[in-house]
Formats: C-alpha cells, sequence, structure tokens
C-alpha cells in the first residue's frame, strides 16, 4: 500500500505513525509545503520570542522519520485526480496513491478591511514568523486585530520585543466566546498591566500606506499610525486549493467526512483541522492529534466511528493560565479567588455542574472533565473544587 | 534591541558566550594548577587562593539566587527551593568552614557528602578525624542521603542541598536551556556516569584495602592522585563550570558526578518521585524539554501521556515552571496507579 499524506502537521504525522506501528510494509509518503519536518505550530510564539531556536520546535528527532521510513517531501499538492489516484505537485512531480490522507489544517482568515501591503501579517505558518520576526525591528507600533488565542499569542510576542502595541477587539468584553464578562474583565486588565493599548469595542475600517502598512481606521474613525497589522481574527480549513483540483472532494466549511473519516471520493480520507467530521470542526492541538490516532484506523480497514470526548482547553494569557472543560457559556457560579489574579466559574444547568473556567491557577481537567460525566451536583463540586487543583508543590493556592 | 541581541549571543554560544566559556576555564586553570590567584586573595585579606574561591562561589550563588527568585517569584516551589540552596550555601558551604578555619580548626563542608567529596571516605582522612564528624560521615554518606533519595528523589540533594546544583540553578540559569536532548547524549550519559560512579567504588574499596592491610601499594596512590586530578579538578571544575556557556549547566552533574550517579540508582528504586503528566493536554511545543538543564527530553513524555522517573532528573522543577499548559507536577507518591487513573 501506498499512503500519501498532504501536511506534516500532528495529524498527518500522528496518522504516518499510527499506521507505520500496524503495517511495517507500507510506503508512506509525507508531503508538505511549508517545511520538511514536523514542527510544533503551538510554539511559534516561543520563537518568535527567542526563547526557543527552529529547531527546538521539532517534537521529533529528525532520525525518527528515517528509522519509521517515512518519506518525507517538502512541496506543495497543486492537484487531485482521484480517478487516477495521483497528486500532483507544484514541483512537477506526480505521486500515485492508493490511500491518500488530507490533513492541511487551518490558514487564517482574510478581513474584508485588508490590502495586499508589507507590514500585514497573521500568525500562523513557519513563514508568518519569518515575517513577523523580519518586520519587528522597523516597527514603531503595532496594530493587532482580534481578540482570539492566537492574537493574544503575536501581542505577547510584540510586547517581549518592546514593539508598543495597539490590541484591537471587536466585543465589548474579552474572548465572550469562552470567558464571562468578569473573566473577560480580569484578563483585559491583566493585559493592560502589561503596557498593552487593549480597545474593546473596537474594528478596524481601513488601512493605510503604499508598499508597506503605515496606519489603519478604527470604525470610530481613529487614525492609528503603524508599520505592523498582525491580522488574528481566527481560522479556518485550509481547503483553497482543493476548489481548483480536477476531482475536488465534497467541500462545506471543512472537508466533509462522515464519522470513520471518509471523503466523498474514494480511499481519500480527511483529518485534523481541515476535516469537518459529522459537520463539526475541531481547530485544537489534542483534536488533530486524537483524530490522527483514529483514522489510521479507518486508513487500515479497520471499522471506527469517531466520537469526540468532553471538550477542554487551555491557554495563557501573558502569565495568566486558563483551564476549561465541558460548557463555558450560561448561568454559573462564579468566584475570585482573593488576593491574586485567579478565579473559578462553574457553569450548570438544573443544579447540575455542566462546565468549568478556571482562570489564573493550575487544575486536572481529567477530574473536571470527569465530574461533568458524573453528572456531579454544583453544590458538592464547589466543596470538592480543592480535588482537581494541579498546583506546584508549596503553591497550592487557597479557594 | 541591541541587549536582546548580546544576550542571545551570550546565552546560545556566540562569540561573548565561547569568551566567557574560556574566561571560566581560564580561571578554574588558574586556580587548580597555578598560585596565580593567592597574592589576589591576599590583597582582599584572605589567607588562600580557596578561600577567594569560597567568596566568589557564595556571592555567585546569591546574586544569580536573588534573579532567579525574582524571575520565578510566583511559582512558591522554585521560591523555597532557591533560598534552601542560598541558606545552605551561606551556612554550610561557607561560614562554618570559614568559622572553623579562623579557630584553628579543621574545616568541614557539611553539605558535602561521599562520594562527591571522595576524601571524606578515605579510611585514612576520615579515622583520624573526631569523632562526631566519623558518625555524621558514614550515616550521612550511607543511609541518609540513599534514604532520603529513595523518598524524596535525588532532588533533596542535587537541586535543593548541593553547592554544584546551587552554582548551576542560580549564576547558571541562563543557560541552563544548552543541554543536549539527543538521544545520543542520553547514550553517552549512561556509560560516562555509571563509569565514574565504578571507578569511585573501585578506589574506596582499594583505599579501604590498603588501610586494613596497612600497606598501600604505589599504584594506588597514583590511582588516587588521577582521580582527584581528572574527575575533582578537571571534570568538576573545568569542564562542569566552565563549560556553562557551551554545554549548559549540568554537564558535572549529568554525565560524572558518582554521587548524581547514586542518587539517580535510589530515585530510581524508590519508586516514589515522579513527574506526573497531565493527560491529552501536552502541546508538544518542547519549552519542558529545551529548559530542562538534564537535557530530558521532557516532551517525550508529555506527548506520550507517560508519567515517569528518569535517574537523572534532578527535580528543579523548571519543566514545570515554564509549561504553559501546565502538565508537568513533580510529586513524591508511591502509587503510580493512582497516576494512572487520573487522581
Ligand atoms: C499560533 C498558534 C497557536 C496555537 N496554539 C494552540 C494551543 O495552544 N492549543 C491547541 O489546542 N491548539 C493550538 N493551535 C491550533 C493547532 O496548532 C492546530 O489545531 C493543529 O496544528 C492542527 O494540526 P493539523 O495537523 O490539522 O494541521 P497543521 O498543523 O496546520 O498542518 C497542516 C500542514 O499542511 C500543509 N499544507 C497545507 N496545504 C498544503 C498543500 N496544498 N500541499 C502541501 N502541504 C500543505 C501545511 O504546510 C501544514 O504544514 C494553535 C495554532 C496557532 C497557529
Ligand atoms: S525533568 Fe524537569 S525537574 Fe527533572 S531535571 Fe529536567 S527540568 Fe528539572
Ligand atoms: S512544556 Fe508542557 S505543553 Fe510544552 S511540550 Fe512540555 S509538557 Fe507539553
Amino acid at each position: 500500500m501506498h499512503l500519501v499524506i498532504v501536511g506534516n502537521g500532528v495529524a498527518g504525522v500522528t496518522a504516518a505513525m499510527a499506521v507505520r506501528a500496524a503495517d511495517p510494509r507500507a510506503e508512506i509518503t509525507i508531503v508538505s509545503g511549508e517545511s520538511e519536518f514536523f514542527f510544533s505550530r503551538t510554539a511559534l510564539m516561543y520563537a518568535f520570542m527567542d526563547v526557543m531556536q527552529r529547531r527546538d520546535l521539532e517534537p521529533y528527532e529528525r532520525k525518527l522519520f528515517r528509522e519509521q521510513r517515512l518519506t518525507l517531501r517538502q512541496d506543495w499538492a497543486v492537484d487531485l485526480d482521484a480517478g487516477a489516484r495521483e497528486l500532483r505537485l507544484a514541483g512537477g512531480a506526480t505521486l500515485r496513491y492508493d490511500k491518500l490522507l488530507l490533513a492541511t489544517g487551518s490558514r487564517g482568515r482574510r478581513a474584508p478591511w485588508e490590502r495586499p501591503l508589507d507590514g500585514v501579517v497573521r500568525f500562523v505558518s513557519l513563514q508568518d514568523l519569518d515575517a513577523c520576526e523580519r518586520l519587528t525591528p522597523g516597527t514603531r507600533r503595532a496594530v493587532v486585530a482580534g481578540g482570539g488565542l492566537i492574537g493574544v499569542e503575536l501581542v505577547e510576542c510584540l510586547v517581549h520585543h518592546r514593539v508598543p502595541v495597539t490590541f484591537l477587539v471587536r466585543e465589548p468584553s474579552y474572548w465572550p466566546a469562552a470567558l464571562s464578562p468578569e473573566e473577560g474583565e480580569l484578563v483585559a486588565a491583566h493585559i493592560r498591566a502589561q503596557g498593552v493599548d487593549l480597545r474593546l469595542n473596537s474594528e478596524i475600517e481601513s488601512m493605510q500606506g503604499e508598499g508597506r502598512v503605515t496606519g489603519v481606521t478604527t470604525k470610530a474613525g481613529e487614525q492609528i499610525p503603524c508599520e505592523l497589522v498582525g491580522v488574528t481574527i481566527g481560522v479556518e480549513p485550509n481547503v483553497e486549493w482543493l476548489r481548483a483540483v480536477k476531482t475536488p472532494p465534497a467541500l462545506n466549511r471543512g472537508i466533509v467526512t462522515d464519522a470513520a473519516f471518509r471523503t466523498s471520493l474514494p480511499g481519500v480520507f480527511a483529518a485534523g483541522d481541515v476535516a469537518e467530521v459529522e459537520g463539526r470542526i475541531e481547530p485544537l492541538w489534542y483534536a488533530a492529534k486524537r483524530q490522527g490516532q483514529a483514522v489510521a484506523q479507518s486508513i487500515l480497514g479497520q471499522s471506527m466511528q469517531y466520537a469526540p470526548p468532553a471538550y477542554y482547553n487551555s491557554a495563557k494569557f501573558f502569565h495568566l493560565e486558563w483551564t476549561c472543560a465541558g460548557e463555558t457559556q450560561g448561568p454559573g457560579r462564579f468566584r475570585k479567588l482573593p488576593g491574586r489574579e485567579a478565579s473559578v466559574r462553574v457553569i450548570e444547568r438544573d443544579g447540575i455542574a455542566v462546565g468549568f473556567s478556571m482562570l489564573g491557577t493550575r487544575w486536572n481537567h481529567r477530574v473536571l472533565t470527569r465530574w461533568i460525566e458524573e453528572r456531579r451536583r454544583v453544590d458538592e463540586v464547589m466543596g470538592r473544587l480543592s480535588e482537581a487543583q494541579y498546583d506546584v508543590e508549596f503553591g497550592r493556592v487557597a479557594l | 534591541m541591541i541587549r536582546d541581541r548580546l544576550y542571545h549571543d551570550l546565552t546560545n554560544r556566540g562569540i561573548t558566550g565561547w569568551i566567557v566559556a574560556a574566561l571560566l576555564v581560564w580561571f578554574y586553570i588558574a586556580l587548580y594548577f597555578t598560585e596565580n590567584l593567592t597574592p589576589v586573595a591576599q590583597t582582599f585579606g584572605l589567607s588562600s587562593k580557596w578561600d577567594l574561591y569560597g567568596v566568589l562561589y557564595t556571592v555567585a550563588v546569591v546574586t544569580g539566587g536573588i534573579a532567579v527568585i525574582r524571575k520565578y517569584g510566583h511559582n512558591r516551589y522554585q521560591v523555597v527551593r532557591t533560598s534552601v540552596v542560598m541558606f545552605v550555601q551561606i551556612v554550610f558551604a561557607f561560614s562554618i568552614p570559614m568559622m572553623l578555619k579562623a579557630l584553628h580548626q579543621p574545616e568541614y563542608y557539611l553539605s558535602y557528602f561521599w562520594p562527591l567529596k571522595f576524601d571524606y571516605m578515605n579510611p585514612e582522612y576520615l579515622f583520624n578525624q573526631p569523632w562526631p564528624f566519623v558518625v555524621y560521615t558514614l550515616a550521612a554518606s550511607l543511609v541518609i542521603v540513599p534514604l532520603l533519595g529513595a523518598l524524596l528523589g535525588k532532588r533533596w540533594y542535587c537541586s535543593w542541598v548541593c553547592g554544584c546544583g546551587g552554582l548551576a540553578n542560580t549564576m547558571g540559569e541562563p543557560w541552563r536551556h544548552l543541554s543536549d536532548k539527543s538521544s545520543a547524549a542520553w547514550k553517552f550519559e549512561k556509560v560516562s556516569i555509571y563509569s565514574v560512579l565504578g571507578v569511585s567504588l573501585l578506589l574506596t574499596s582499594l583505599l579501604f584495602y590498603s588501610w586494613f592491610t596497612k600497606s598501600k601499594a604505589p599504584e594506588v596512590v597514583q590511582f588516587q592522585t588521577w582521580y582527584g586530578l581528572i574527575v575533582g579538578s578537571i571534570l568538576s571544575g573545568a569542564v562542569g563550570t566552565g563549560l556553562y556557556p557551551l554545554g549548559g549547566t549540568r554537564v558535572w552533574c549529568r554525565f560524572f558526578c558518582p554521587m548524581a550517579a547514586l542518587l539517580g540508582i535510589t530515585q530510581k528504586a524508590g519508586k516514589r518521585f515522579h513527574i506526573r503528566v497531565k493527560e491529552d493536554m501536552c502541546i508538544s511545543c518542547g519549552l519542558c524539554s529545551k529548559y530542562c538543564e538534564m537535557g530530558i527530553d521532557v516532551r517525550a513524555y508529555a506527548q506520550r501521556n507517560e508519567s515517569f522517573t528518569r535517574a537523572s532528573c534532578v527535580g528543579c522543577g523548571i519543566c514545570s515552571e515554564v509549561c504553559p499548559r501546565g502538565v508537568l507536577r513533580l510529586e513524591n507518591q508511591s502509587e503510580l496507579v493512582q497516576i494512572r487513573s487520573g487522581r
């Protein structure tokens, strides 16, 4: 069997290793345009901050790919002929496959006000990182638009390099998709305390400059001179290239698949950020890794039904750590922890705990998701919260 | 920008890093093999070059320690641990020996034990000391050190008490990430550190044999001299500390220290100390591996959800500190089963 994988992100590489573990004879080729070796996209910010070097981003030693006989090709896939089972690459080569896995991840969303000027960056790929590093020295002020998790990471990097940053967030409170207004306030105050000019209720209307960007105008009509604009208004499945191929798979927001990651084309699978599995897209590292494991079974011809476990996530807003489990929205009990930048929030429905959102201290999400699965009562859970704490030794935080 | 670039250069094997390494090695050579530092010591009113070294060492641990506490002030483990390291250095590794010397007594370094302080288990030396010291040394080296190693992990010594580790974790902090993470380095480590341990055990046995039989072969005397030169001066001093800016801060501790080797064995055998990995939360960013001074590829364990105990882990706790997802937790607990079940 020749398995060709497009995309050497966590989904593609995890799938490759799982297939190799089960089938020592399969021929496995991984094609990816961005980099020759698998790297951690999640660590882009640490490379930008210079606390890690490029090579440190690679989760596996390079020799592992040799040992596991995974053939790596740095190239872009540009055409797909599912009838002939052929994939054409930008470099001109054509690969014949028996099974094909599309794991092309996400790309940064484009904004309507964007113009193709030097100084406009996203923060998703290694090439974005190159651009950020090149542009930072000549930047007197940067504007970052979009208050999601990638936005705050980009802001942190720029602050680290002592670049003054104006951070424009469209919503009236910080990241309402997951944080309650009180939590949003805590996070906003923390971000401002790092010297960031954070503006809520604020959006870009247009952009100025010839060649290099020189400023932006907000919807409120304010002009902000700047040499760098970070566009971090979310990501979307990276499917554009598939719209132009000879035989595109069924596409919706992402590549449409069933619960076994099969696309509409024979022998073609999709997993990771790019896959819309039964209508659901999970743009998360853990999910992409899980899907990579799972799709391998399907590729190997085993019957499987992917069922994502209870949702959880974690992130960091500068120095504020955050863990969530289950639902993050809806009525709940919020408590600010005395004397520190920290809070706990338990989301409830009919007296049952259905979600947790914990800011500023460390938590074991496994205990939290178990409580949700066991449908524990909020009163009970509030009294037992300390069982889920995960602080360092000597550092147990009083709740 | 210039400040950042200079710092990068100094801490990532740039020209300034090499210059500092060369200066440190030169300092150690001057210290161990010449008397050039004696007049310097005397101008400061100190009686010997070793006193000068003690002063410099203590100043380095204290200033570095203050910087570390400021950097990791939000992490209680780091604050407590670093305070203890500074305290031990000031009191046991500096003040007490200096006071003993001022009182014309032998200088005892009560925070150093065999086999790190090799001479303390040399019967010719040991049994000529006052009995409280004999009892202290025997009890500490043979009972307390391995027992605490089994109960708390080698960290109780290597990153809470020991002066070598103390310097690494204070003044050495800016270079900790330079340790080699490759599997080849791990292979080398396993050979080198247990070889040094073997050699030091052999030498100690020979010394005891000579003492019992009251006849010391000239080969044993020579062996002793060479061990002192290679292990004591070159590996622990010039290489161990001199090469901070090139090989990271724990070259000595990781590849050569016989005490670390023994403690590592007790740490593994004790089955209590471990680094717990929170299930399915690792984003493979690699900060833990990068900042592990022992060159342990922590990410390799974290990304496959494997709680672990590595013989070389000194329990400095920095992997846990830098992890942006709070995946790692240092623990002393006997029941690994509990970890697996996610409790
Ligand atoms: C800055 C940043 C921080 C993040 N932090 C977190 C976090 O903390 N936690 C979390 O859960 N998630 C995080 N994520 C999301 C996480 O990185 C993704 O969910 C994950 O990387 C998806 O993996 P993947 O394998 O599906 O795709 P990707 O990692 O995106 O890999 C896709 C690969 O496919 C290649 N490719 C695309 N098109 C083609 C083509 N036509 N031909 C050849 N190759 C192609 C690309 O070059 C890329 O290398 C973060 C993302 C970013 C950008
Ligand atoms: S594994 Fe962690 S605690 Fe152990 S030595 Fe490395 S950084 Fe320190
Ligand atoms: S620092 Fe944390 S998240 Fe990053 S690789 Fe290590 S364990 Fe995983």
